[in-house]
């Protein structure tokens, strides 16, 4: 016990021998509530938008706390979680949104792992000599004991411009006989074919991670860079926002909702493909 | 020396207290304790920082100061850095960011922090430990006397923690602790 006194004592003393220069010690720079209004970290737009921490962000609220996800705090919070600047979100959309997502009898909350929300990281890669650009899509997914993000995708202009099936007329064949003779006619097919990708079925879709990894693996990818981190959520019913950094003087800045759209059946499927096809 | 052997000690010790034969979930009480201990070590990190980077600190006492800053991390942390000209992240081993900081051509420097953090939730990662993100943000000024030159900017730090549960042996008795470590740092430039 006198150990501890001891060890106590040698702390404090500590403290209080240290250079006055370190976190929180006087002369620090107060914040005038700009980094206290920015969202700081997806983390925090989790929980604002659940309504899961106090107004000034001070304390971490609980299943035990009264204002746990209460309903008239998440809507303040909410009303800060869009981009105010340069994605010009109609009102009345934001409005809608918020309507559905603080619904009183079926309110809906943000779930880390629930899915339905993905990262697009925009990456460069040395390729054949050349800075190139490449997108990895992100998932987050049960691994071991906890979590892991993974590549679920990727998005590369030069595995894309490489695959091009023709269509109709213009779409080479092995005729429907080619079994009789042995399938001597594949010696057209594979030899001096640029697209032998004519020859594989309707359904077939390029596995653009396999040669990705096919490539880093064989040394003829390097990773050179990430300029820009993003993400997508799914996750409300209905509705579709990415959520993007915004380092900016002021207040509205931080992890903030820059795109919102209201889906409708079959809406869901249409801007996954645009999100996964746009490069 | 004393001085960092006395605060490992105690911080030791209290976590050892608190988490004596708790299951491996984390509940808020704890996580509460867990922070406190998490934010110890980003205040040691920042008084490191700034006396790293002052002017006034010897080249010797440099040196030892950035061996005590190692110790805060894990093996292979890593700074992620970019400025509001440059998006690209510049990467550097811990040990040469602070070489870099301490070489930085001024006459005075002065590094000081904001009075706000933020703490994420802990998540647990495959291998059973918990990962959480701490955000601070540092003032930087730099003054050159010759050239009357003054440089200053914003940095948001968002700073990566380990936290593991770990086990010793005392008087016989095996007591359970919960041990921070940092990790890779993401350093961006603010518009602030």
């Amino acid at each position: 016990m006198r150990k501890l006194a001891v060890i106590i004592i040698l702390f404090i003393t500590s403290i209080e021998l240290a250079p006055g220069q370190g976190l929180y010690s006087p002369g620090s720079p107060q914040d005038d509530g700009r980094f206290a209004a920015s969202t700081k970290q997806v983390n925090q737009f989790f929980r604002r938008f659940n309504g899961e921490e106090s107004a000034d962000g001070t304390k971490r609220y609980y299943e035990d706390d009264s204002n746990y996800r209460n309903r008239e705090l998440r809507g303040k919070f909410i009303s800060i979680l869009f981009d105010n600047e340069t994605s010009g979100i109609q009102n009345n959309l934001k409005t809608e949104f918020m309507k559905d997502v603080l619904s009183e009898p079926l309110p809906q909350y943000l779930a880390f792992h629930r899915g339905e929300w993905f990262a697009e990281v925009a990456t460069t890669f040395i390729y054949k000599g050349k800075r190139e650009n490449v997108t990895l899509f992100m998932k987050l997914q049960p691994e071991g004991l906890g979590y892991e993000w993974v590549v679920d995708r990727v998005s590369f202009a030069p595995f894309k411009n490489l695959f091009k099936k023709p269509q109709g007329d213009q779409k080479s064949f092995l005729h429907p006989m080619s079994h009789e003779i042995g399938f001597m006619n594949l010696r057209k097919a594979f030899q001096d074919n640029k697209l032998p990708e004519a020859y594989t079925p309707k359904e077939y879709e390029p596995d653009y991670l396999t040669l990705f990894l096919y490539e880093v693996k064989n040394g003829n990818l390097k990773f050179d860079n990430i300029s820009d981190v993003k993400f997508h959520f799914f996750q409300i019913n209905d509705w579709y926002f990415e959520l993007n950094q915004f380092n900016r003087p002021g207040f509205n800045t931080g992890w903030l909702i820059s795109n919102l759209i209201k889906l409708k059946p079959g809406d869901k499927e249409v801007v996954q493909k645009f999100i996964y096809d746009q490069n | 020396m004393k001085k960092y052997i006395s605060l490992f000690l105690f911080m030791f010790v209290a976590s050892a207290t608190i988490s004596m034969a708790q299951s491996d979930n984390i509940s808020p009480a704890r996580k509460q304790a867990i922070d406190s201990l998490a934010l110890e070590k980003v205040k040691d990190l920042s008084k490191y920082i700034s006396i790293i980077g002052s002017k006034e600190t010897q080249f010797s006492e440099a040196n030892r100061v950035m061996d005590r800053a190692e110790e805060l991390f894990a093996p292979d942390a890593e700074m992620g850095v970019s400025s509001l000209n440059r998006k690209e992240i510049a990467y550097y081993k811990v040990r040469r960011y602070f070489e870099r900081l301490m070489a930085l051509n001024y006459d005075r420097v002065n590094i000081t922090w904001y009075d706000i953090h933020y703490i994420s939730d802990l998540e647990r990662q495959p291998d059973g430990r918990y990962v959480g993100v701490i955000t601070v943000y540092q003032r930087f000024e730099g003054t050159s006397l010759e050239s009357g030159l003054n440089y200053r900017d914003t940095t948001k730090k968002d700073i990566t923690i380990y936290v593991e549960k770990k086990q010793t042996q005392i008087a016989g008795r095996t007591i359970e602790f919960w041990d921070v470590m940092l990790g890779d740092i993401r350093v961006t430039e603010t518009s602030a």
